[in-house]
């Protein structure tokens, strides 16, 4: 039997603060459910018969439906058959993390995933072993590579029927590991910031005064967010050991003062204090005692002089399809390839 | 004490504390003095929703006009409008706020840009466009903002606000307290497309969602907001997802409500609690500093409900007053 695929949606991603302040986009949720169709056609030509979704309130469930019944009334069969968890809705993280769960108990090959880099944070917390294919529908979204949604469909078909070697279809991928005293440990899949600042509030950060430190699972120079600040003093790939930890200041009181894009077309001064490689399984205490910390770049976590903070690199953590890879595999290979009609009737004949 | 890691200073935390405050006292009380009967009319409650008003309000001041809803006593105090007159109105008497004409849906005080509760759902919006209008006339620098239910946002006065305030690029923002039922029912039967962002998109408005009951969130989005309409940035949606503690009116017996699911936000997502938490933790403010906000607040209510039975109705030579305007 063919694999099943999971689908998880975020429909609120990309709707905090930075459309004002940074006139970032905000992807529409019909948008969003035009991705999900795309997808769902490419699994099914890919060879996918089964896919299960979270689902949501947020209108993407309702368009979707739209398209696969127009599609069934035609009898065109241009989906898999989509059918959704059996869990609450309660219109926050809490899906997300739900729907990888189940997701996980029921032995998904993959899990396609729609959102920003909190989303991605959110699947990864509980997808263990499970592969996972990002589509940026975030604000800054350093995590999920920007490509068309429809290869990413495409690609995950062709991994998780086995028609791509593993070894070419898979690639592993770096996380941070931040703890607070005994309480359950927190990931972050590219970058922890620790600021000034000890409300959570709007979440997003656009204040470089309250900012002080960093630890980046990979350095990007072309991304905008918190990774920037890591990615133009010192790029680090995905696919290498280690990652950066730089230390930050204000302006007036830095050594080096670097420009960066830390949100959509928001360009400001970052005082940079120092920085050096970050070692895997070593656990790093921050240098301010009271604040917020930011985990892939939106505050979550507030923290005060009582508290034991550690912020921990680990290699190895989890598994995302290689998209490229895998398309480039598949042209090498001629995967997409079928006999023409000339073929076809002279291997009858 | 330990240095304020907070966006307002000692003073601002403790003005948030006390708004907060009196608004959840001014809607426990009257929820209770409802139930005996002495109270003309319908009042529908805001307690639980108190970071919202009192988040976006603080960064507001006299100028600025705001319009409300049916839901309006919140907006009223955040707004500064005097709580014994408030009292006053919803029990009809001569002293209150509208002279005892217009009752808890109809408070008004235009001296403190309060521009009224209102009984009409969506109506708000475009009265907010008009007082956004006379602000960029002036250009004072002032705004106008609108507060909405998640049901009256399907209302076509407030789609045709936010059409009007884009073209017209007015300093008027769009609050919508999406506190999950239109009355008694659920957004999820009722809004197509439930994301507040995208209506807004539609009509070339940026749109944010915030936590609701989070007062430093709503605070610091409405902040923006506010600065980029006073810029003349133009207009923008803020969406607050939020709860309400007590039914839709008075007298509702909530039956399209989860069982415990009350209870529940009580415990787990009283914006009150969750800001005193918040701010005792940071070691900014002691415990006894709140309790004395407390103490003078039950006072200040528990008088205003004296005043206001006390006081006199208005007599029939009154009937014609203030009702009224000569252009």
């Amino acid at each position: 039997m063919a694999p099943t695929v999971g689908i998880i949606a975020n429909p609120v991603s990309a709707r905090d603060i930075r459309r004002v302040i940074a006139n970032a986009t905000s992807l529409q949720i019909t948008d969003r459910a035009n991705i999900v169709l795309r997808v769902l056609a490419c699994l099914k030509a890919s060879g996918i018969e089964r896919v299960v979704m979270m689902p949501d309130n947020g209108g993407i469930r309702h368009h979707v439906r739209r398209g696969v019944e127009r599609s069934r009334n035609l009898g065109e069969h241009e989906f898999p058959e989509l059918s959704y968890l059996d869990m609450t809705v309660t219109g926050t993280v809490d899906d997300t993390v739900r729907a990888a769960d189940l997701m996980r108990q029921q032995g998904i090959a993959a899990i396609v995933v729609l959102g920003g880099d909190g989303t991605h944070r959110a699947v990864v917390s509980r997808s263990g072993d499970i592969p996972i294919a990002g589509i940026s529908t975030g604000t800054n979204n350093a995590f999920p590579e920007h490509r068309e949604p429809t290869i990413t469909g495409l690609a995950v078909g062709l991994a998780v029927t086995g028609r791509v070697p593993e070894a070419v279809a898979y690639a592993p991928n770096k996380k941070l590991i931040v703890r607070i005293n005994d309480q359950a440990a927190e990931i972050a899949l590219v970058d922890v910031a620790l600021v000034t600042e000890r409300v959570v509030g709007a979440r997003a950060l656009w204040k470089p005064e309250t900012f002080r430190e960093l630890f980046v699972t990979f350095a990007e120079p072309e991304v905008i967010g918190m990774s920037a600040i890591a990615g133009l003093l010192e790029p680090v790939k995905r696919s290498e050991p280690g990652g950066l930890h730089v230390l930050l200041a204000p302006t007036e009181e830095a050594a080096l003062t670097l420009n960066v894009p830390i949100a959509p077309g928001y360009m400001r001064p970052i005082g940079i204090a120092r920085w050096q490689r970050l070692s895997a399984g070593k656990a790093h205490g921050p240098q301010i005692t009271s604040g917020s910390i930011a985990l892939d770049g939106e505050r979550e976590l507030s923290f005060s002089e009582r508290d034991r903070v550690s912020v921990m690199l680990e290699e190895n953590a989890f598994r995302t399809v290689n998209v490229a890879a895998v398309m480039d595999y598949a042209a090498r290979h001629g995967l997409m390839r079928q006999a023409g009609q000339k073929e076809r009737q002279r291997q009858v004949s | 004490m330990s240095k304020n890691p907070f966006p307002l200073d000692k003073q601002g935390l403790l003005e948030a504390y006390r708004t907060m405050r009196t608004i959840r006292e001014f809607e426990e009380r009257v929820h209770n003095e409802f139930a005996k009967g002495d109270i003309p009319g319908f009042v529908h409650l805001y307690a639980g929703e108190e970071a919202s008003g009192t988040g976006i309000m603080m960064h507001l001041n006299d100028r600025d006009r705001i319009a409300s809803t049916h839901r309006g006593h919140g907006h009223c105090i955040a707004k500064g409008v005097d709580v014994k007159e408030m009292m006053g109105e919803i029990y009809g008497k001569a002293m209150g706020s509208c002279r005892g004409k217009g009752g808890s849906m109809h408070i008004a005080d235009l001296s403190k840009g309060m521009m009224g509760a209102n009984g009409i759902l969506g109506a708000g919006a475009p009265l907010a466009c008009g007082a956004a209008l006379a602000a960029k006339f002036r250009g004072d620098g002032g705004v106008g903002i609108s507060f909405v239910g998640d049901g009256a946002s399907n209302q076509g006065m407030f789609l045709e606000s936010l059409n009007l305030a884009a073209v017209w690029n007015l300093p008027a923002i769009f609050v919508v307290e999406n506190n999950g039922y239109a009355e008694s029912t659920s957004r999820e039967y009722a809004v197509a497309v439930d994301s507040y962002v995208d209506r807004a998109a539609g009509f070339g408005l940026p749109g944010v969602t915030v936590d609701g009951t989070d007062f430093f969130a709503v605070y610091e989005a409405a902040g923006e907001i506010i600065k980029r309409a006073r810029e003349g940035g133009g207009p923008a949606l803020l969406e607050c997802k939020m709860i309400r503690f007590f039914g839709h009116f008075e007298g509702d017996q909530q039956t399209y409500r989860g069982k415990g699911e009350v209870e529940h936000i009580r415990a787990n997502q009283d914006c009150i609690k969750l800001f005193a938490d918040k701010v005792l933790d940071a070691g900014v403010i002691k415990r006894p500093e709140l309790e004395a906000i407390d103490k003078v607040i039950v006072k200040l209510i528990d008088e205003a409900v004296v005043t206001a039975k006390a006081a006199p109705l208005p007599t029939a030579k009154d009937l014609m007053t203030d009702v009224y305007v000569t252009y």
